[in-house]
């Protein structure tokens, strides 16, 4: 890929959240809004939110956003990474109802906020290509059903309905699947 | 310290996608504060999910959203608060975890064995509590109903599935039958998720059948 087909500005969500955090930039929040909050959106919308909820959460997760923005540390995670830990925990917040005083999302510990790692200076696309790289040594039926039990949470029974197959296969096929994931992604950082 | 015994990854991703419930997600929580290789396997599965967003056909958003947002924006303080401080439970020890919850009180069970419920905001089908036997307490053989998490903060016990030290996890479920013994030396305390009632499962089954009604 020739260097000078990269657009002259490139953009990096990680960046935009940065300068959230350090100069409240209202237009870098719109940016990362108008590309995420849709994402989020849909996500939800998968994993079981109708769409009004699933709107709604996914403008609470770019609040929370805002408001956090300070604990985001771009040399340990991609801003979609991180953006997506906020919806998860909203989420299992939202689904047991609130309780007490404590404050969203903050019972569940950030696991990406880990010790720092040698490779500090990858950018977003970096760190998301390596991802993906190793998500393509799984054979596309593996990468399916991590799909859609992992990441929409479809129940087993109805990943077996939707993809035709027997429940025993499905079962089978995430179990090897995470096997190799732990291999491929275990020490991603 | 070498941590042995691990999550699965099933259990590891399910954290990960955000899916478990309360319980389960606290007794993984206090194994990943130990285990720099569950962690490591958790983050992967985020950064999996995180490129899964990325990638996920985008579903346009309420026309008003961005502008309803940006007006709570601007209702935000501009100093961020710091988070309230949290209550009860923040005892030296104990994983951080457990911090945002209160505990009950501790409870003889049997001899040698107490537990301590750590209360969670409802009731759940699967519930938490603190598990602590002296060491060289025996227990009688069991049959299992339903799944148990356990995660060993102090001490040890043993049985036919392997030796278990502080820092190791153990997930048993309705297959599985013990009969664990407590190692000597260091009294044994673990964190445990257990779902289901009575016919109660693996070491903490072994432990409570006799004595209690769950």
């Amino acid at each position: 890929m020739a260097m000078d087909d990269k657009p002259l500005v490139e953009l990096d969500f990680s960046q935009m959240i940065v300068a959230v955090a350090r100069h409240r930039d209202r237009s870098a929040f719109a940016a990362l809004f108008e590309h995420f909050a849709p994402r989020l959106k849909a996500y939800l919308v998968r994993a079981g939110a109708d769409e009004a909820q699933a709107d709604e959460l996914a403008q609470e997760a770019l609040l929370t956003l805002w408001r956090k923005a300070d604990t985001f540390d771009p040399t340990r995670a991609t801003a979609a990474t991180w953006i997506f830990t906020i919806a998860r925990n909203l989420r299992t917040d939202r689904f047991r109802k609130q309780w007490r005083d404590v404050p969203a999302g903050d019972d569940m510990p950030d696991t990406i906020d880990e010790a720092a790692s040698p490779d500090e200076t990858l950018s977003d696309a970096e760190r998301g290509e390596r991802v993906r790289q190793a998500l393509r040594q799984l054979p596309p039926e593996q990468i399916k059903v991590i799909e859609l039990s992992f990441f929409e949470d479809q129940p087993h029974a109805e990943i077996a309905q939707t993809l035709g197959l027997p429940l025993g296969t499905v079962k089978s096929r995430i179990r090897i699947a995470m096997t190799k994931l732990r291999d491929l992604v275990g020490d991603l950082s | 310290m070498t941590i042995r015994h691990h999550a699965s990854n099933e259990t590891l991703a399910a954290y990960a996608a955000g899916t478990l419930d309360l319980g389960r997600r606290l007794v993984v929580a206090s194994h990943l504060e130990r285990c720099a290789a569950c962690r490591g396997f958790v983050r992967g599965m985020e950064h999996v999910a995180g490129v899964m967003l990325e990638d996920l056909a985008p579903t346009p958003m309420s026309a008003d959203a961005l502008a309803h947002t940006m007006a709570r924006i601007d209702r935000e303080p501009s100093v961020r608060r710091a988070t309230a401080a949290l209550p009860a439970s923040d005892q030296s020890g104990m994983p951080a975890c457990l911090r945002p919850y209160e505990m009950g009180r501790w409870r003889w069970v049997g001899p040698g064995v107490e537990m301590r419920p750590i209360l969670l905001p409802e009731a759940e089908k699967v519930r938490v509590f603190l598990l602590k036997a002296v060491p060289g307490t025996r227990l009688p053989q069991h049959t299992h109903e339903g799944s148990e998490l356990t995660s060993i903060l102090a001490g040890s016990f043993h049985h036919e599935g392997g030796d278990f030290f502080a820092g190791d996890f153990e997930e048993a479920d309705d297959d599985t039958e013990h009969r664990p013994v407590v190692g000597q030396g260091e009294t044994c305390i673990c964190l445990v998720a257990l779902e289901g009632r009575l016919k109660l499962s693996g070491f903490v089954g072994a432990l409570l059948n006799p004595f209690v009604r769950l």
